[in-house]
């Protein structure tokens, strides 16, 4: 992380994070609203699983996220709830690291992705469950991704040792494909089910 | 907005037996000298490597310009292919050593950080050569600038603890090559800021090129318009044509954004300006704008969604990020807002919605794509003064029949007005199509340029010039400057007439082709 000093917003303990909060319909118990981020090394597949569950889409040909991607996407939940999930689709190039919690201050839900042909993107998926760790809010609710799951030709990161990641830090699990769409609804359905719900009145 | 002189008389040319013709021993003298180094290395080849640089006569980009050159002009800026090509090269490759025109960044320790072809690991011992050269010249006290070796220059830039080189034999001059690399350096600004400096002063042999992970784009793209963008060498940037009314309603909006906060609200078109405004006293360097929209042409991801990510104006502050919120409302229009407030992204969304609506309700849009389609200024459309017979026997010229330009043998025009740092180009007509017929004539318009502005010996007011590929007229005023190629037979006097119907010509549409009043520049 080279150049993190640069970054304006690095040891500023009054950032605020983006919050749409002040402008925005408040949940309630039946229309749940979270910002959800995600979190990964370079070229996982981060974008390719937002496209795909918002828009449906895939395309193959990579495209290098500048910053952060900001997408919404509602669901509807079996027992009726409805949940928005406000989307930021963070870079992974190293340059952004120091970025991070610009989007992960005050997420309710963090995705962390890796690569389950890549051994070095579970390191930096370990890296990312510290960071949220120290500096996430005590509440949120963490699921972790091993995507590219259709290579399973190619595997390098065996199932266990992403449960294992998952389950020691009291975390969701899931392997995904973007590209064949496998797992990648019940990837948000089931983080739409752990979500705190606010107490009805 | 240029016409502030009240005699019609300035805007006409002097008689032409005063314009000075027999320039070009000047230019030539001139080319490349500027600059050169004092040092040991003056004359000397630059034998980066063992076996030395191969000059050969191959093509810069073979399978591009091949394909290239079928397309019709009005595509050729979307020419470019994303990405770099030929990863495979190394110094090693007959190929590598046989493209045209190279472009390197190197720290100080002589660590490659960007390479135009191949691989920038591979190239770390080219690297470290040409570290060895510049390290060489500067521990005798002096800087190394430029080194000719045969039909080869090598420009070098020094900026701190970066080390930028070009080795080209494109013939192009060394200001331009020079101002090249600027742009190139500006780039990585816009990336990772010049606080990058302090991790080389942390640890000398800082490897960069991770930082700039996913960026070849960036930088491909940038060289790429180096063949086509006149911003490139005009330091003034562009506007789509578009209906005067429309412009202003875009501009009234994006100024009342910039008064909540913003600090410049742009909205674009392609490599074009709609419309833009600063927040008061904020002043943005066509430069900036240049390398700015280049970022976010080049880089997919903004297409896909809206953005919002750090960048860094050099010309504004190179020292700090600001962030920028992009997004695109079809495949061409995009509008950029800028702040220096990290939090503020639902603030410019919302922004971007107020901005849409006016956008809908004018129909900007749909009049954006029409401009697209109809394309700008062309020299068929120069109205002919059938007054002015020309007296020689050269006919040809005068008519306008289809495929020879425009009246008088005119091909091409571009007009920069100094006051407004805009500039308004024709639209490439037959006989100057291909890509490569466009490059070329960009390259002469450079080196006119180059000999207008040359510190010592200008500034000069008129220039003609002739050679076998065009007549070329230049003419400069405090108000505007004009470049004009004609046909290499075209006849003189009424190449001169013809000047003036152009800049009459662009006094009539200025509305339409310039952004009036709302200019941040000349604040």
């Amino acid at each position: 992380m080279g150049c993190a000093a640069s970054l304006p917003d690095r040891n500023s303990g009054t950032l605020s994070g983006l919050n749409s909060s002040e402008n925005a319909v408040p949940s309630d118990a039946k229309n749940l609203r979270v910002k959800l981020v995600l979190l990964g090394d370079s070229g996982v597949g981060k974008s390719c699983i937002v496209l795909r569950f918002v828009r449906g889409q895939f395309d193959a040909t990579s495209k290098v996220t500048v910053g952060a991607s900001f997408l919404s996407q509602t669901i509807a939940l079996q027992d009726s709830t409805t949940v928005k999930f406000e989307i930021w689709d963070t870079a992974g190039q190293e340059r952004y690291s120091a970025l991070a919690p610009l989007y992960y201050r005050g997420a309710g839900v963090a995705v962390i992705v890796y690569d389950i042909t890549s051994p070095e993107s579970f390191k930096k998926a370990q890296y990312w469950v510290k960071e949220l760790q120290k500096h996430g809010s005590p509440d949120i609710v963490m699921a972790l991704v091993g995507n590219k799951a259709d290579l399973h030709e190619k595997r390098e990161v065996a199932t266990e040792d992403g449960m294992e990641l998952a389950e020691k830090n009291g975390m969701f699990f899931i392997e995904t494909s973007a590209k064949t769409a496998d797992n990648i609804n019940q990837l948000f359905e089931e983080i739409g089910k752990r979500l705190p719900r606010p107490p009805s009145s | 907005m240029t016409s502030s002189s009240p005699s019609s008389s300035d805007t006409e040319f002097a008689d032409p037996d005063t314009i000075s013709e027999p320039l070009q021993s000047q230019l030539e003298s001139m080319n490349l000298s500027g600059g050169v180094t004092n040092g040991s290395l003056r004359e000397e080849p630059p034998s980066p490597t063992s076996s030395g640089y191969d000059g050969g006569g191959a093509s810069e980009d073979e399978i591009r310009e091949a394909s290239v050159d079928a397309d019709t002009a009005s595509q050729h800026e979307a020419a470019w292919l994303p990405g770099k090509r030929h990863v495979h090269e190394d110094d090693a490759s007959i190929s590598w050593r046989k493209r045209k025109k190279h472009f390197f960044i190197l720290s100080n320790s002589g660590k490659p950080i960007y390479s135009r072809y191949g691989d920038e690991h591979k190239l770390a011992g080219f690297s470290a050569t040409l570290q060895a050269i510049i390290s060489f010249v500067e521990n005798g006290g002096d800087r190394v600038n430029l080194v000719k070796a045969g039909i080869h220059q090598v420009v070098f830039l020094v900026k701190g603890p970066i080390y930028l080189v070009c080795i080209s034999c494109t013939d192009e001059t060394y200001d331009f090559l020079r101002g090249q690399l600027d742009l190139l350096y500006g780039q990585m600004i816009l990336i990772l800021t010049k606080s990058i400096d302090r991790c080389f002063e942390k640890n000398a042999k800082f490897d960069m090129t991770p930082l700039l992970g996913g960026t070849d784009a960036v930088f491909s793209s940038l060289v790429h318009s180096f063949s086509w963008n006149p911003a490139t060498f005009l330091h003034a940037y562009t506007c789509l044509p578009l209906q005067y009314a429309l412009r202003q309603a875009a501009g009234t909006i994006l100024q009342d954004i910039c008064a909540s906060g913003v600090l410049f609200s742009l909205l674009m078109c392609r490599h074009k300006v709609i419309s833009l405004a600063g927040a008061q006293k904020a002043s943005l360097h066509p430069d900036d704008l240049l390398l700015f929209s280049n970022f976010v042409m080049s880089s997919e991801s903004f297409r896909t969604s809206e953005s919002f990510s750090p960048i860094c104006l050099p010309r504004y502050n190179p020292q700090a990020f600001l962030h920028a919120y992009v997004h695109f409302f079809d495949d061409d229009t995009y509008v950029m807002l800028l702040t220096t407030r990290s939090d503020a992204f639902y603030h410019l969304k919302d922004c971007r919605i107020r901005i849409e609506a006016v956008l809908l309700k004018s129909n900007i849009l749909g009049m954006v794509q029409r401009s697209i389609a109809e394309g700008g200024m062309r020299v068929e459309d120069l109205p002919i003064d059938r007054r002015q017979k020309p007296s020689s026997t050269n006919n040809q010229g005068q008519d306008t029949a289809v495929g020879t330009g425009g009246p008088f043998g005119l091909w091409h025009f571009i007009y920069r007005s100094i006051y407004l740092d805009q500039y308004v180009s024709s639209e490439f007509s037959p006989p100057v199509t291909s890509h490569r017929q466009q490059k070329s004539l960009y390259r002469a318009y450079q080196k006119l340029y180059a000999s207008m502005h040359e510190k010592g010996l200008g500034p000069h007011k008129t220039q003609y010039r002739r050679d076998e590929n065009y007549t070329l007229l230049c003419w400069v005023t405090p108000d505007f400057e004009l470049y004009a190629a004609f046909d290499p037979l075209a006849d003189k006097a009424m190449a001169i007439k013809m000047c003036n119907q152009v800049c009459q010509r662009v006094k009539d549409v200025e509305n339409e082709v310039f952004l009036q009043g709302a200019s941040p520049f000349s604040w």
